[in-house]
């Protein structure tokens, strides 16, 4: 069988499909695919595709991976954390194994990297069909580069001959508010320059997928025969730049910023920022309005900028992670040298201490029982899906108000769970679309939640993990459930600055705020945390209020005063401590 | 210790820790403190600064050996300063973290920072000219200030030479009106240092007899009062002067001498002027006193700064 993996899952299943087609058979037959939760292939099956992180997941069942004569990696320069992983298990098995196959598939041109690293193996070269495309860059610097965007979309839909246009830009919110702007310039262009109509289009991740399929809708005709040309202008996240695909995209806007995941495992913080993207990025960009025929890119950077200021590539995904699940993957797929362990781009040593710290904390928990197995499978499920409070600009308070409804004093862990109850509830699934929206959640995200859980809870009960929850009559019903969040997050906590508005985390010591979204209504002096967000200010999201008492009790190792730096921190916990021992104290006298 | 029992350690050097509860007045000045701080609320802008700071003092803070995870790694052979992986050459430092808190395009940071550089520059430049310039200024104010001082007692000391001289012309008059005529031209007469005061008064007179000309000629076409009996006060009172002929003289044959002093700046001219008076009427500019003999004695010296 010859195994083929994508990065994403959307990717995997769409050229499945296509070669399925192409060949003219039943997809699912000789041609499937196989990602988390939907495996699409029959016995008879020759060609599966298949996400990278699923490749992985077999590996640690079958070291070897024998079922495969060969393997393809496709959209290798992504370098998304499996593809690495995957590289340096599949560069050692291919010397165990001579039958072995093993394709690396790359659009970079950085092609001899590879090269090297899979110790000289023949490079073919594949000449791409695209056409070519004029790049212009600004003279100086822009201010604002959003503002300079906007200004780049309405010259080229005012003085540019016919063809779409593709804008760039970071985040959803970002994304929103320019498609506004440019459509109130648009209604300006119109009656005062006789410009032609434009149709703008959002698109990022989290869009409802129907909204995302509206991007591929033809451009408008124009206002009247031999009029200006009418047009599309899509307005896109990253997204746009690698795994999607839309004809007719002739003007490419590029700002060079996309947000990007880091992580510092000095202060522990894995947070989305806005980063400048790196020159293969900006090709990559650039490379989106030639599909259809030539094009023009217009870079809202100088020259110069572009050849000092862009890395050459974008830092692969293992070097900006938290590797604590990673060590935990390797340790399964047999890798017990994790120091020496041949990746194509080793992260910094640091990274895997933090990891093999955190994981050492964990290993140090007790089988403690909290008898909220169940509200933990569905907290784990809600905090995997995007935000579930809907919160359109134009009705901010009406979604306060709806979500009130649901607030628990003690915090946004509690709320979610309130959320999801209620959404299971019977009114609420009576008609659980018009429910959602009438409550300002979304459904989709909801209806994701409830996926996931209960994927989970077949793993659970595959593995024969009980589930089970405290009576909710049970005044511990939520006390049990702050309890077992203590468990799963007590290198998350934060508590409470002297003033009463910052927050120091715990043992990193860095300053926070709460998140503005929470619902925390309570004076709570301890709280554990989803989310450390990076931004000028810190803010620290999802939050629940929780006991000190419970953190030097769930997790004593880690909540060793000995290891802790002098300061605030400390010192609370110190007089809990004394606090606990007086009471032990007494209980004992009585 | 097996035997605990039997050797008490009576004389153990360790002192027990002190127990680490707070005293009352610990607490209280914990609680008042605490208090303070509830109290006092910091700006927005001290906040993210504090953030900021404590942020980047994480940042730059390696892990090191004391690191549960870092003993773990020494285990499979890690020593601090190695890289991961197996060719060794590996990053060994966390990618950096960059917040961007503003919409400003890629190179604005930089472009930003140059300018800054260049305007500091700029500004250090400045402060240096006109540094350079302001000592110029007031090198140039001294300059002027001393010069036009020089100036003023130079003409003091000529008014003296002159007043001396005619007190010295006086005096030998009287012990000797044999001799008391002075010389027909007493632009002759003088010495250089103070000639071009007399010349100066001389040119003025004929100045003033000239207009007064002009006026007699329009006033000899009118009847003429008394013409004949004006005495030579009259004539200074009705403003025609006295009868200066040698002035035209000496105007015909030129002064290279006092030209050549002229030429002189005025430090100069009055330091030749106070040896001038020294020397011929043993009188001090700086003590303002004729001295009776060549000596001076109880003058300081020739320079100001002796008198102060």
């Amino acid at each position: 069988m010859v195994a083929c993996t994508q990065p994403r899952r959307v990717a995997a299943m769409s050229v499945a499909q296509r070669v399925a087609e192409e060949m003219d058979v039943e997809l699912g037959e000789e041609v499937g695919y196989s990602i988390r939760f939907e495996d699409k292939t029959s016995p008879s099956t020759m060609l599966k595709y298949m996400t990278d992180g699923m490749l992985l997941r077999e590996a640690m069942h079958d070291n070897n991976l024998t079922r495969y004569s060969t393997i393809i990696l496709d959209e290798a320069h992504e370098r998304t954390l499996a593809t690495d992983i995957l590289m340096a298990l599949l560069k050692d098995v291919v010397q165990r194994r001579k039958d072995l196959k093993l394709i690396i598939m790359s659009a970079t041109l950085d092609a001899t990297k590879f090269q090297k690293y899979f110790l000289d193996a023949p490079l073919l070269a594949v000449p791409g069909r695209t056409h070519p495309v004029e790049i212009f860059y600004t003279p100086s610097p822009e201010k604002d580069y959003v503002e300079a965007a906007l200004r780049t979309v309405l010259q080229i839909h005012t003085i540019e001959g016919e063809g779409d246009i593709l804008l760039f830009l970071t985040g959803e919110e970002e994304i929103e508010d320019a498609c506004r702007k440019i459509n109130v310039e648009v209604q300006a262009l119109i009656s005062e320059v006789d410009a032609g109509p434009l149709q703008v289009y959002p698109l990022y991740g989290t869009l409802p997928p129907a909204q995302q399929q509206k991007i591929f809708s033809p451009a408008p005709p124009p206002f009247k025969p031999n009029g200006r040309p009418g047009r599309k202008c899509i307005v896109s996240t990253n997204i746009a730049e690698t795994s999607l695909t839309i004809d007719g995209i002739v003007y490419v806007v590029d700002p060079g910023f996309s947000k990007q995941k880091v992580y510092n495992p000095r202060i522990r913080v894995e947070s989305l920022l806005v980063s400048p993207i790196s020159k293969a990025s900006a090709q990559q960009r650039a490379g989106r309005a030639g599909r259809t025929r030539p094009g023009k890119c217009f870079r809202l950077y100088t020259e110069a900028a572009f050849k000092k200021e862009l890395i050459e590539q974008t830092y692969p995904e293992i070097l900006r992670s938290n590797l604590a699940s990673t060590v935990l993957e390797l340790k399964k797929l047999g890798v017990d040298d994790l120091v020496h362990f041949d990746l194509m781009d080793p992260p910094a040593p640091e990274t895997l201490m933090r990891a093999l710290e955190e994981l050492n904390y964990l290993a140090c928990l007790d089988d403690e029982e909290f008898y909220c197995s169940n509200e933990m499978l569905s907290l784990t499920a809600l905090l995997s899906v995007p935000q579930v409070f809907v919160r359109p600009a134009n009705n901010r308070k009406r979604a306060d108000e709806m979500k009130d409804l649901f607030a628990h004093p003690k915090g946004d862990h509690l709320t979610l769970l309130n959320v999801y109850h209620a959404f299971k509830g019977e009114p609420a699934q009576d008609n659980p679309k018009q429910w959602c929206h009438d409550h300002f959640l979304s459904y989709r995200a909801l209806q994701q939640a409830d996926n996931v859980r209960l994927q989970l809870k077949r793993i659970m009960e595959r593995e024969e993990i009980e589930l089970m929850s405290t009576p909710f009559e049970n005044n511990k019903y939520y006390e049990n459930i702050q309890r077992a969040l203590v468990a799963g997050f007590f290198m998350q906590v934060a508590k409470r600055n002297g003033n009463g508005k910052t927050y120091i985390t715990v043992k990193d010591d860095q300053n926070v705020l709460l998140h503005p979204s929470t619902v925390l209504a309570e004076d709570s002096e301890w709280v554990v945390y989803n989310e450390f967000v990076l931004t000028n200010k810190n803010y620290i999201r999802t939050v629940t209020a929780v006991k000190p008492e419970w953190l030097l009790d769930i997790a004593p190792n880690y909540y060793d005063l000995d290891t802790f730096k002098k300061g605030e921190v400390k010192n609370a916990l110190q007089r809990t401590v004394n606090k606990m021992m007086r009471k032990e104290a007494e209980r004992g006298r009585r | 210790m097996a035997n605990t029992d039997d050797e008490d350690d009576y004389m153990n050097m360790t002192f027990e820790e002190a127990p680490k509860q707070e005293t009352s007045l610990q607490r209280r000045a914990r609680i008042e403190r605490e208090g303070k701080d509830r109290g006092y609320n910091k700006s927005k802008a001290t906040l993210e600064a504090e953030a900021e700071a404590k942020r980047e003092a994480a940042l730059a803070n390696a892990l090191d050996s004391t690191n549960k995870g870092f003993k773990m790694m020494a285990k499979l052979g890690f020593k601090q300063g190695d890289a991961l992986g197996k060719s060794g050459n590996a990053r060994k430092e966390p990618i950096q973290l960059s917040m961007k808190d503003d919409r400003g395009g890629i190179g604005m940071d930089s472009e930003k920072k140059r300018k800054f550089r260049e305007q500091m520059e700029k500004a250090k430049q400045e402060t240096k000219k006109a540094k350079v310039e302001e000592g110029d200024y007031r090198e140039r104010v001294r300059q002027d200030r001393e010069e036009k001082k020089n100036e003023r007692d130079f003409y003091n000391a000529q008014r003296t030479a002159e007043r001396l001289h005619e007190q010295a012309l006086d005096l030998a008059t009287t012990n000797d009106p044999q001799n008391a005529l002075a010389s027909s031209n007493p632009l002759k007469d003088a010495h250089v240092v103070w000639r071009g005061l007399l010349l100066h008064r001389f040119e003025k007179m004929h100045d003033k007899k000239q207009q007064h000309e002009l006026r007699n000629n329009l006033s000899a076409r009118l009847p003429a009062v008394g013409d004949d009996e004006e005495d030579n006060d009259d004539k200074i009172a009705l403003g025609c002067d006295v009868d200066i002929p040698f002035l035209e003289d000496y105007v015909d044959n030129e002064d290279p001498e006092l030209e050549a002093f002229n030429e002189l700046p005025f430090a100069e001219r009055l330091r030749q002027a106070i040896a001038y008076l020294r020397e011929r009427h043993h009188y001090c500019f700086w003590c303002k006193y004729q001295y009776p003999d060549a000596s001076m004695e109880g003058c300081p010296g020739i320079a100001e700064e002796d008198h102060d």
